[in-house]
Parts: structure tokens; C-alpha cells; sequence
């Protein structure tokens, strides 16, 4: 995906490599898909799917976002807290009140691509590790969040809102995990199709050679971390509409989630490679892993082993199929 | 200006040189700071993190992460109060438990990060998650009771000094050592600094990632121990967020997440200008959420001054 791809050396197989290097983690999403669908046949059916996605959004539509950045080269641990800071701020303005959802909306979105505009500046202008950058700006977000809400739960969802987006067209897809797939559509046109994109993987790549090669640098880093914001505060709408909590805390902890769907999707911390297709196999595989082990039985504090285990698993088969080629 | 506190901070001695200042104001500042009880606080509140965020510099040196130490912490605060149940004979069985829990999460990171060679942030996440459901499968609630002895390492003096203080400047002492002064110290800066270049140098770079990664759990044992005794009971909880405050404190001290090259004594440094930080607005009556909104501010504040000599991927 790649587009400073070096072209592949070795004569034997060197398609079917390939094929196995980008669809590595469809693979894996098909294997596990299998493997959930002969323990249980819920995974079979219509409804059930649907459902699996739309528990994928929050994340995934988030995951959108940190992807973009990632290829830049760069990381966004603030999403979490963007997430939280955003339910809660959606449901103060929306009060119970109808009228006031676009504002909400609004609000939240112009609130994610402002703090995401923030980390771009300092990380665009400055020489430092945005890892550490954002993880700052978590706890500074964090902060922000307790002081406007007083540290409690607040504010009211307007009646519709989580009815709209958890309603079932045709009684099988839910409008959340429509707006998951649109979003992710959104970034896979942004990513393929568009010089931004094409700049996000040179850049990623090579920052010396894109930065001599007259690409606007500072601006594409500005542009994708304004656009992980948004998608954080899309995402923190998405949770509030699937779970109705605007707790200060909806989102601790979401940022690593993100973290693991993004890198199990194939895009690496170096940057360059990678993109939103495999982000999103990716989610769906913690979620299918998830919902594996609550069919199965198991109680919440064992399915946290499990996960735990997936990740590692999941990763270390997606390594071992790259490796074979 | 700008300039000039760069240089400051940038320079080797900066984190220290933030501290220097930060207790001057506060002791200026605030009348209560300055009495010895209140340092003492500030010292021992700090100390866990500090060794903690020791093991961190050198995990970080060799150019992995370890994320899963907080819910280490957790898990042996957890098991070593079960299993000592307050009696004062446990207390060996107590910090043998804590410590050979650490080292043996610690060597499964170790041989997992060798054997699958996935991401050492997926891998070690993947354990925290682990962690957290083994804890929470063992207790849902706070279980057992610390010995006295516990309580005394955590909270007691040793001549006038804080058995904790003694601890921290112990176990640094011994891991500075290591760093510095051995050859197994050499192979670390050099896997972090390229772990190909090491590698092709005849350095066996496995052995030496393996045995960090124990290094850590050993360090989360230690912070455990003084963690479970502060607490005197097994609060599932215990460990929560420790993880992130070690690295962020890692980072402030000036190590660079590249790997390749860090300061322990920077690392010891920001954990206390956070601890001061923390001490001093908690005196000046500032509520927590304003706190964790300065406590943010400091971080990014400080990144922005202590800029690194050369770009960091992520």
C-alpha cells in the first residue's frame, strides 16, 4: 500500500506474498470469524453481524483517524480522553432538548478538530515525540473534562438521538455501524484517492525526502492531527448514542484500543505504511474476539484475559503470515 | 527567553534544575511546605513511582516499553496481602511473592517479545489487559492485610530517613550501576540505540531484551511492596495509571524514546517535580480537577522546553 513499495526481490510467489502482506489481517478476521461461527451460530446471523459492527464504532471511527496520523509517522494517545471530553459535552448542550442536536454536534466537532489542531502545531513545529506530546495533552483534555463537568455524569441525550442511530434498517443494520462504514469509506477515499493522502505515506516514509521534495510538510501534520481529533469527537457521539453514558471517564483507556486495532491492521509506528481498511479488520477482530468469549460464557474479568491474549496472538499470526512470503 | 530555557532544560542537568526551582517557589510560596513532615511525605509518596519509573529508563533505554506494570502492581499488592493476611512470619513469603511475581511477568514479556517479535506496546498492552482480568478473577474487592513490617517499609524510618527513601536510593544506586558500570549495561545503550547494528556487533540482543523486561517486573515488585504496605490491604485497584506516570516521568527526565539513551537520575528528578507539583497544590487547597488540568500543563510544558537532540518516531 505503500507507495515507496521497493519491488519485491524474491521470483517465487512474489504476488501471493504481496497479497498475503496487505490482506494479512483479513486473513486473521477470517480465520477467527470461522473459528467464532463453529462455536457458536450466532455469528451467522444478519442481526447478530450488524450488531458486532455497530459495537465497532466508537472505536473503529476513532481508529480512522489515529490510522491517518500514524502513516504521517506520528501517534494521537489523546483520543480517549477526546472521546470522554466530547459525550460529555454532547450531552450539556443537548439538554433533552431536540432542537439543540446539531449544535451538539457542531460543538463537538469544531472542540476534536481544535485540540487535534493543537497537538498538530507543537508536534509540526517542534522536534518532539508525539507520543509523549499527546499523552500530555490526554491528562491536560482529562482535566478539562472533570472541571466542566464537576466530575460526575452529566447533561441529558435529547430524545431520537440514540433511537436514530441505533435504529435497524431493514431490521438487520444499524445506522451506527452505517456511519462506521461511511466514515471509513471517507478515509480510504482521503487515503487512496486524494495528493493529502498521497503526502501522508511520503511524508511517513521519508520526512527528509518529502520536506526536499517541497511537500508542505507542517501543513499535512496540522491536517491529520485536526482530522484524528475529529474523528476522536465523531467517536465520542458514537459512544454516547450506543451506550447513552456521558460519564467523564466513557473513554479511559479507548486510546490503547485504538492503538491495538491500528497496529493489528498493519500500520506500523514508523509510519509510511499501512492504512484504514486493514484498521478496520482490525477492530472488528477485538470486537469478534470479545463477543467470543461473552458467548462462551465466560465472566467480564475473564473475557479482559482473553482479549489480552488475542492481541498478542492476533499480532503475533499477523507477523508469522508476513514473515512467510 | 524561550531560548535560554531551552538551553537550561535541554541541557543535562535541566530536570534538575526544574526541580531546584520548583522547590524554591513552593517553599517560598507556601509556609507548610517547608516543615519536615511535609517533605517527608512528598519523599515517600514519591518513592514507588521512582523505582518504578527506574525500571522504566532502562526498559526505555533499550528501546521497548513496558505498559503492563501498572496492573503488576496491582496483582501483587492483590496476592501478597492475601497471602500474608497481617501475620509478621510472612513478611519473607510476602516480599519473596512480590518480587518473584515481577520477575516471572516480567520473563514471560521477556520470552513472548523474543518468541513472537510483535510490537513490545501491542505485546505489553495485550499483557496488561491480562493482568487486569487476573486480578479481578482473583478479587473483585479489597482482600488480606500487610504484615506490620510492610507497613514499616512503606511508611518507617531507618535513622531519621524514610525506609522508602533508603530503598529508592538503594535499588537506583544498584541499576545506575548496572547501566553504567557493567558490560550487560553497554549491550542495552546499544540494542536501544540499533538493535540491528548490536545485533551484527555479536551482541546477543535477545538475552538482553529478555532479561530488561525482567529487570522491569522486578522494579514493579519492589514499587508493589511499598505500594500494598501504604495501602495495608490488597485494593485491586492499587496499580491503576502507573504505568503512564512511569513513562511520562521517563520522558521528562530527558530519556529519549528512541531508545539508546537515558538518565536515572533524571527519571528520579521528574518524579518528584510531579510529586511536588502535586504536594504543593493539594497545601494550596486546589481541587483534584484543576490539579490533573496543571499536572497535563507541566507535561506538555516541560516536553515543549526539553526538546530532544534529534526527532523521535513516535
Amino acid at each position: 500500500m505503500s507507495i515507496a513499495e521497493t519491488p519485491d526481490r524474491r521470483p517465487l510467489w512474489p504476488r501471493v506474498g504481496r497479497f498475503l502482506e496487505r490482506y494479512a489481517i483479513w486473513l486473521v478476521l477470517a480465520l477467527l470469524f470461522v473459528v467464532a461461527a463453529s462455536l457458536s451460530e450466532a455469528f451467522l446471523r444478519p442481526v447478530y453481524i450488524g450488531n458486532i459492527v455497530r459495537q465497532a464504532a466508537p472505536v473503529g471511527i476513532a481508529a480512522v483517524g489515529v490510522t491517518l496520523v500514524m502513516i504521517l509517522g506520528g501517534v494521537d494517545l489523546s483520543v480517549g480522553a477526546v472521546i470522554s471530553l466530547t459525550a460529555v459535552l454532547a450531552a450539556i448542550v443537548m439538554n433533552g432538548e431536540v432542537a439543540n442536536i446539531p449544535l451538539a454536534i457542531g460543538l463537538c466537532v469544531v472542540t476534536g478538530a481544535a485540540i487535534g489542531g493543537v497537538n498538530g502545531v507543537l508536534v509540526a513545529y517542534n522536534r518532539i515525540s508525539p507520543f509523549i506530546l499527546t499523552l500530555g495533552m490526554a491528562v491536560v483534555v482529562t482535566g478539562i473534562t472533570q472541571i466542566f463537568s464537576g466530575g460526575t455524569a452529566r447533561g441529558i441525550v435529547s430524545p431520537g438521538f440514540r433511537e436514530f442511530f441505533n435504529f435497524r434498517i431493514g431490521g438487520v443494520l444499524p445506522v451506527l455501524a452505517i456511519a462506521l462504514l461511511f466514515i471509513a469509506g471517507l478515509g480510504i477515499w482521503l487515503q487512496r484517492a486524494t495528493s493529502f493522502g498521497r503526502s501522508l505515506f511520503l511524508i511517513g516514509s521519508n520526512p527528509m525526502t518529502a520536506r526536499l521534495s517541497g511537500l508542505p510538510v507542517e501543513r499535512v501534520t496540522i491536517a491529520a492531527y485536526a482530522l484524528s481529533g475529529v474523528a476522536g469527537a465523531l467517536a465520542g457521539l458514537a459512544l454516547l448514542a450506543r451506550s447513552g453514558v456521558s460519564s467523564t471517564f466513557a473513554g479511559r483507556g479507548l486510546e490503547f484500543d485504538v492503538l491495538a486495532a491500528v497496529v493489528l491492521g498493519g500500520t506500523t509506528f514508523e509510519g509510511g505504511r499501512g492504512g484504514i481498511g486493514g484498521t478496520i479488520a482490525g477492530v472488528l477482530v477485538l470486537v469478534i474476539a470479545f463477543n467470543l468469549v461473552n458467548i462462551l460464557g465466560l465472566n467480564f474479568n475473564a473475557q479482559l484475559i482473553v482479549k489480552g491474549a488475542i492481541i498478542i496472538a492476533a499480532s503475533a499470526a499477523y507477523v508469522i503470515v508476513k514473515r512467510q512470503q | 527567553m524561550r531560548e535560554r530555557l531551552t538551553t537550561l532544560l535541554g541541557g543535562r542537568y535541566g530536570i534538575l534544575a526544574l526541580l531546584a526551582a520548583m522547590v524554591l517557589a513552593a517553599a517560598l510560596a507556601i509556609p507548610e511546605f517547608r516543615t519536615p513532615s511535609n517533605i517527608r511525605n512528598v519523599i515517600v509518596q514519591s518513592a514507588p513511582l521512582a523505582i518504578l519509573a527506574v525500571g522504566q529508563t532502562v526498559v526505555i533505554v533499550a528501546g521497548l516499553i513496558d505498559l503492563s506494570v501498572g496492573m503488576l502492581i496491582g496483582l501483587i499488592v492483590v496476592i501478597t496481602s492475601d497471602v500474608m493476611a497481617g501475620q509478621s512470619v510472612a513478611t519473607p513469603l510476602g516480599i519473596a511473592v512480590a518480587l518473584g511475581l515481577g520477575a516471572a511477568v516480567g520473563a514471560v514479556n521477556g520470552g513472548l517479545n523474543n518468541l513472537l517479535r510483535i510490537h513490545p506496546l501491542i505485546l505489553t498492552f495485550g499483557m496488561l489487559s491480562v493482568l487486569q482480568g487476573a486480578i479481578f478473577v482473583y478479587t473483585d474487592r479489597s482482600v488480606g492485610l500487610t504484615s506490620p513490617e510492610f507497613a514499616w517499609l512503606a511508611n518507617g524510618d531507618v535513622a531519621g530517613l524514610p525506609a522508602s527513601a533508603i530503598l529508592l536510593v538503594a535499588f537506583a544506586a544498584l541499576v545506575a550501576g548496572l547501566m553504567y558500570r557493567t558490560r550487560f549495561g553497554s549491550h542495552v545503550h546499544a540494542t536501544g540505540g540499533n538493535v540491528e547494528h548490536a545485533r551484527r556487533a555479536g551482541i546477543a540482543t535477545g538475552r538482553v531484551e529478555f532479561w530488561v523486561f525482567v529487570l522491569s517486573g522486578v522494579s514493579a515488585g519492589i514499587a508493589g511492596i511499598l505500594v500494598a504496605g501504604r495501602l495495608g490491604t490488597g485494593y485491586p485497584n492499587a496499580g491503576a495509571g502507573y504505568e503512564l506516570d512511569a513513562i511520562v516521568a521517563v520522558v521528562l527526565g530527558g530519556t529519549s524514546l528512541a531508545g539508546g539513551r537515558g538518565s536515572i537520575v533524571g527519571t528520579i528528578a521528574a518524579v518528584f517535580v510531579l510529586g511536588v507539583t502535586s504536594n504543593a497544590l493539594n497545601l494550596l487547597e486546589v481541587s483534584s480537577f484543576v490539579q490533573i488540568l496543571v499536572k497535563g500543563l507541566i507535561v506538555v510544558g516541560a516536553i515543549l522546553l526539553n526538546q530532544p537532540r534529534r526527532t523521535v518516531p513516535a
